[in-house]
Order: C-alpha cells, then sequence, then structure tokens
C-alpha cells in the first residue's frame, strides 16, 4: 500500500491546508494563479514534484472517533456503494473498526457489493421498533471481523420521514457507547438525490466524500450536492473522481482530474480509473480491494482510504498512461 | 572421403580412354598412379583456396572431362596423333580434377559444420516455439478464469439454477506492501499493475478553494428540513415554510404518518443486553393470554367432567397433572404410580396412529 505525498521544492509556495486537523500532512501546494491546469499549455514540470512512499506502515488515525463518514453524489450511478464497499474494507484491512450504514431506503445494495445480502435478518428499522437489539441488527463481515454492516430498512419497508435522521444520530451514539468500544470509522452509503434519503443520511456526518465522475451531468449535481452540505455545516468534503479513462482524456473527449478540480474547488481524496473488474466484483460480491492479484481501481481504493485515514489529500494525479519500455526479452515475457 | 571422390573420376578417365592403345593406357594409367601422391600434396595445399576458384575449376574440369568423352568416342578412333595431342590435354584436367578433388574435401567438412549449426539452431527455436505455446496457455488459462462471472451469480443464490459451492474467498494478506505499485526515480512517472503513468501536479490553492465555497454559498440557499409533510397539508403555524419538505402521498418507501413513539424508539437503539423490547411484550401477551386460558379451563372444570378435559389436553397433560395434583387434594392416590401410570398411557397414545 502506498500513498503518494508530494513536496515542492519551492518552499516559499502557498501551501493548503485541506481542513482543520489536528494531523498536519507535510504538504505543499503548486502555486498557480491561474485555474487553469499547467499541464495543456506547458510540459510537465516533473522535476518540481518529489513523492514519498509510504511502505509498510500502518497510517495515522487522524481526528475524534468515531468519524462519521458520508459518501455522496447527488446523481446516481456514480459509484456511491462501490467507493462505500471498498474504502470500508480496506479501512478495516487497514486495521481500523468500521461500520457501514446502508441509508438507502428504497433501494439498498450495499449487502449486494459486500456479499452479505444472505445474512441480513434485521435492520435499523427492526431495532427501533424493538424487534432486536442494534448489536444483533449488525451484520459481521467474515472475511475481516471488524467490519460491520448496518441497514436502515427491508426494500419493502417504509420508514417515517421525518425520523430518519433522528434515528441515525441516536445510531450513531449507540455505536459510540457500546460494550466493545466506539468503531473507528462510520460509513454511511448515501442515496442518490436530494431527497428525504439525502437528508436522513447527511444528518448524523462530520465529514463528507463526495463521488464524481468526470461529465457534466454529475459535476452539476456533485457542485449542488456540495453547496448543500456546506449549508449543512458540513464543511470538510472530499471528492473522488470515479471512472476515469487516461486513453479518453488524451483525446481530449473527458475532461481531466485537474479539470474537474478547477470546476468543483474540492480537495482530490483519489482517483479510480475505470475497470472492467468492478462489475466483476459487483456480481462476485467480493470489493476489489480484497483482489488477488490487486487491481487498478482496487488500489486506488486502497490509497483513497489511506488518505481518508490521515485526513490527507492528493497532491499529484496521474494523467495519462505512457508506453512501457519494454526489454529485450518481453517477448518471452521477460 | 577424398579417395573415393577422386577414385570417380579416375574410373571415368579410364573408362573414357577404354578404346585407347595399351600405351596410352599405360600413359592413362601413369598418369592415374601418379596423381595420387601429388592428390595427397594438394589436399593440403589447395585446402585454402577460396572457394570462387574451386567453383570455376571444378565447372571447367567437369567439362573437360564431358568433352573428352565425347571426343573420345568420334575423333581419337581415327587419329592417332590428335588423340596423343588430347591426352596430353588430358594431363591439365586431370590436375584440376585433382584441385576439384581437394576443394570438395573442404566442403563437405564445412557442410558438416553446418548441419551442426543448424541442429542447434533448430533446436532453440524449438524451445522458444514451445515456451511461447506454454506462455500462451497459461495466460488463456488464467483468462478463462469466471470469477464475478454469470456463473459467480448463479453461484450466490441471484440467478436462479443450482447453487453450486461457493468459491474460496481470496486472501489479500499484506496492504503495505505492494510490488505493483513502483514510482519512478525521477517521481514524474507511477507503475501501477504493469501500466505506466504520467504524474502532474495537484495545482489547487487555498484560495481557489474558498472562492468556490463563496460561489456555492451564493448559489444554493438550503435549509435542512426539519419537517415532513404530505402533499395537500396545511403547515403548522410556527414552522418556517423553507424548512418543509413536501412528500407526495404515493412515495414507494416514505411515509409521512409517524406512529413511532420515538422516547421508546430511543430507549430501543440504546438498549445494550436482555431481550428486545417487542420480542418482551410479544411473549408476555402470549403468556397472559395463556394464563387466562388456563384460568378459563379451571372454571370449566368444575362444570365440566375433568375425565374429558383430560383428552383435550394433551399437549399440556403433564402441566394439567400438576394443576390436578395441587388442585385436587381430594383424589386419593394410594401411591405415588400416577406420574408413571400417565406417562405410560402417554406413551400408549402416542403409539396409536
Amino acid at each position: 500500500m502506498i500513498s503518494l505525498q508530494l513536496h515542492t521544492i519551492n518552499p516559499n509556495s502557498s501551501s493548503l491546508k485541506t481542513s482543520s486537523f489536528p494531523i498536519s500532512t507535510s504538504s505543499h501546494y503548486f502555486n498557480s494563479k491561474s485555474l487553469k491546469p499547467h499541464f495543456k499549455s506547458t510540459p510537465y514540470n516533473t522535476s518540481t514534484i518529489v513523492s514519498v512512499l509510504q511502505w509498510n506502515r500502518k497510517p495515522q488515525l487522524a481526528g475524534e472517533t468515531p468519524r462519521v463518514v458520508v459518501i455522496t453524489s447527488g446523481k446516481g450511478g456514480v459509484g456511491k456503494t462501490t467507493t462505500t464497499a471498498n474504502v470500508g474494507l480496506s479501512l478495516a484491512r487497514l486495521g481500523f473498526s468500521v461500520v457501514a450504514i446502508d441509508a438507502d431506503v428504497g433501494l439498498r445494495n450495499l449487502d449486494l457489493l459486500l456479499g452479505l445480502e444472505n445474512r441480513v435478518n434485521y435492520t435499523a428499522v427492526e431495532v427501533l421498533n424493538g424487534d432486536c437489539r442494534l448489536d444483533q441488527a449488525l451484520v459481521r463481515d467474515k472475511r475481516w471481523s471488524n467490519f460491520e454492516l448496518l441497514c436502515i430498512s427491508k426494500p419493502r419497508s417504509k420508514l417515517p420521514l421525518g425520523f430518519g435522521g433522528k434515528a441515525l444520530i441516536w445510531l450513531v451514539d449507540a455505536l459510540k457507547s457500546r460494550q466493545e468500544g466506539s468503531p473507528d470509522f462510520i460509513i454511511i452509503d448515501c442515496p442518490a438525490g436530494i431527497d428525504a434519503g439525502f437528508i436522513t443520511a447527511i444528518t448524523p456526518a462530520n465529514e463528507a466524500v463526495l463521488v464524481t465522475t468526470p461529465d457534466i451531468t454529475s459535476l452539476r449535481d456533485a457542485d449542488r450536492v456540495t453547496g448543500l452540505l456546506e449549508c449543512d455545516g458540513i464543511k470538510d468534503i472530499k471528492m473522488i473522481v470515479n471512472r476515469v479513462r487516461t486513453d479518453l482524456i488524451r483525446g481530449e473527449d473527458m475532461m481531466s482530474v485537474l479539470d474537474v478540480q478547477e470546476m468543483l474547488g474540492l480537495a482530490l481524496l483519489g482517483v479510480i480509473p475505470e475497470d472492467s473488474e468492478v462489475i466483476r466484483s459487483t456480481n462476485r460480491g467480493y470489493p476489489l480491494v480484497l483482489n488477488k492479484p490487486p487491481t487498478l481501481a482496487g488500489l486506488a481504493f486502497e490509497q483513497a482510504a489511506w488518505r481518508l485515514v490521515e485526513q490527507d489529500s492528493m497532491k499529484a494525479v496521474m494523467i495519462e498512461e505512457e508506453p512501457k519500455k519494454r526489454g529485450f526479452f518481453s517477448f518471452f515475457g521477460g | 572421403m577424398a579417395s573415393i571422390s577422386t577414385s570417380i573420376p579416375l574410373i571415368r578417365f579410364q573408362s573414357n580412354s577404354f578404346k585407347l592403345t595399351n600405351k596410352f593406357k599405360r600413359q592413362i594409367l601413369a598418369t592415374g598412379l601418379d596423381f595420387r601422391p601429388e592428390i595427397r600434396l594438394l589436399n593440403c595445399n589447395f585446402s585454402y583456396f577460396n572457394k570462387k576458384y574451386r567453383k570455376k575449376e571444378r565447372d571447367f574440369v567437369f567439362r573437360v572431362c564431358c568433352s573428352s568423352s565425347e571426343d573420345s568416342d568420334n575423333k581419337f578412333v581415327g587419329n592417332e596423333v590428335e588423340k596423343e595431342k588430347d591426352i596430353v590435354e588430358l594431363e591439365k584436367p586431370v590436375g584440376k580434377l585433382q584441385e576439384t578433388v581437394d576443394s570438395i574435401a573442404p566442403i563437405l567438412f564445412g557442410m558438416k559444420k553446418h548441419i551442426s549449426t543448424n541442429v542447434a539452431v533448430g533446436l532453440c527455436l524449438a524451445i522458444a516455439f514451445v515456451v511461447i505455446s506454454i506462455r500462451e496457455y497459461l495466460i488463456r488459462k488464467s483468462r478463462s478464469n469466471h470469477h464475478g462471472s454469470v456463473e459467480d451469480l448463479v453461484k450466490r443464490g441471484q440467478l436462479r439454477s443450482d447453487r453450486r459451492g461457493i468459491s474460496r474467498p481470496l486472501k489479500y494478506d499484506d496492504p503495505f506492501n505492494n510490488p505493483l505499485v513502483k514510482v519512478s526515480k525521477s517521481n514524474s512517472t507511477v507503475e501501477m499493475c504493469g501500466k505506466v503513468y504520467r504524474l502532474a501536479p495537484v495545482t489547487l490553492t487555498e484560495r481557489e478553494q474558498s472562492n468556490h465555497q463563496k460561489r456555492r454559498s451564493r448559489a444554493y440557499q438550503w435549509k435542512r428540513p426539519t419537517i415532513f409533510l404530505k402533499e395537500g397539508d396545511s403547515i403548522p403555524p410556527d414552522v418556517d415554510p423553507d424548512t418543509v419538505r413536501w412528500i407526495p402521498a404515493n412515495h414507494p418507501f416514505a411515509t409521512t404518518v409517524n406512529d413511532i413513539d420515538e422516547d421508546l424508539a430511543q430507549s430501543n437503539v440504546y438498549q445494550k443486553r436482555g431481550v428486545p423490547f417487542r420480542i418482551k411484550a410479544e411473549h408476555e401477551a402470549l403468556q397472559k393470554k395463556l394464563e387466562t386460558l388456563q384460568n378459563e379451563q379451571k372454571l370449566s372444570k368444575l362444570v365440566i367432567d375433568p375425565g374429558s378435559v383430560k383428552d383435550f389436553e394433551r399437549p399440556f397433560k403433564s402441566f394439567s397433572s400438576h394443576e390436578t395434583q395441587d388442585g385436587n387434594d381430594s383424589t386419593p392416590k394410594p401411591d405415588g404410580s400416577v406420574n408413571s401410570s400417565e406417562s405410560t398411557t402417554s406413551f400408549d397414545e402416542l403409539q396409536k396412529p
């Protein structure tokens, strides 16, 4: 697992504190007056980039626990649930206790992505009704026992709308005060849209991860959702740009990640390349980050999880694929 | 090899000169004999000649041989003088024949060498072919692993088919040490999963970020809805209309009807141990119902014959027997064999179809 940290050689460059976090990452941003990314007009000034690899160490948890993170997007189908499943399990693999809450009342899917659909007997609605206790409704993942899933409701049950937000706050409080200790992360998978489900999901959250794809429809929704989150008092918002295709960016058929950042003005938590393995992992109910050998998207999710733990953001992005220099014996597989 | 090759032209030469006189024969034979030691000498001397020269010589000699044979048939018979001349001339081709023989030997030797190298090259190519084909086979085999395919959906019971065993889960053990990610020494590129990507620095500044926040705060004025009302409902007087969320009456999974007791719900969520509220309540209700039933039965026992009641109470037989024990003290019991007799009767009843 790596995380890229990039430092400028120039010490006078303006630094951006991504948030008022207790751990200050040794990150310095690049001083640029114009919003346009530099790499279009000038060749990449790669000499200024110095990256540090983080090998063989556990990321340091920043902020107060439990960190309540809502994963939202506005638009549907951009990868909120995939992000929740992969980031959640990455965090569990990094050694943190995680509770993932599927706040999509009518159309829950997180259990499918995690392969836990046969084990969801009770949901939060049953807890509220007194049919079961909270610990009975939490579905513990057998692969990583420090990962638990809580679904809000069964697909056909109706939840009183004015009640969802309050219920989630109670649930978070109950999780904080449980016997085995408070979880490090509570990740809430938000439904699409800005309806009642969205309002319910963002109610207990302290920070938000905005998932978007590099297309204008998704960006417009993302901008609106960011505005609503900021109105609601959630200031710590980072974005994950999903389904990035470097070949299309190269041909200028797709916006680059830096273009997306220029439009939204949010710190980058991760860039996830388009990967055919995503659909296969969805079908299998086995998140990408558990794939062996690891896939490109899985690695990107791991890095995003790493940054989420340390409340860090990306300092450099992958922009295009370079032809790999092949050796003499490459024909034989060398 | 050399000796064999030399003998062939000699025989031919002899056959050509078969019709000649004995004198010539002797001469020819003599010359033929005389060649032999020279051949050996020339074997080593001419082996260094270049191939072109040898080829020319050989062609020339063969031509001479052929012409001599034809000439011998036609001309030598009649004209001895001419034959003499021809024989003298023949001596030259013989010399060249000797050279030819010499030149053939190294060629053959060289051919031997060529054959050995060709075999080696062929072997290498064969090995390379085998290696490539094995590699291709392995790659195709690895591709044919259909993880995440429809087959997996079948395995997981998402599709209707025979449910087979779920595949063994993969464990990715070490998230901290990933050899598939390499950053170049100049930090300008990163290699992930065998693909090299160019890196570019992020150019977002704090100022830009705050500008975006200001823009959004101007663009989106929003208050979190605090009350959810069905379309058509009237707004309560003390509620800000901006915080009202209107829900359509036919919403598939949302309802504005709030029939949940909030305090009770909260206590349910905070409950750490023990029986959940609803289960407990249902259990208590059942218990009460049962008690009332039993009380009714007690009352009915006063009216109805207790023996007939016993027949209707098979599941509660042991329980009712205790009840009767406690309740009907007046009934005489000669010994403590009531339970045993009841157990036998119950056993008999079980035996009946």
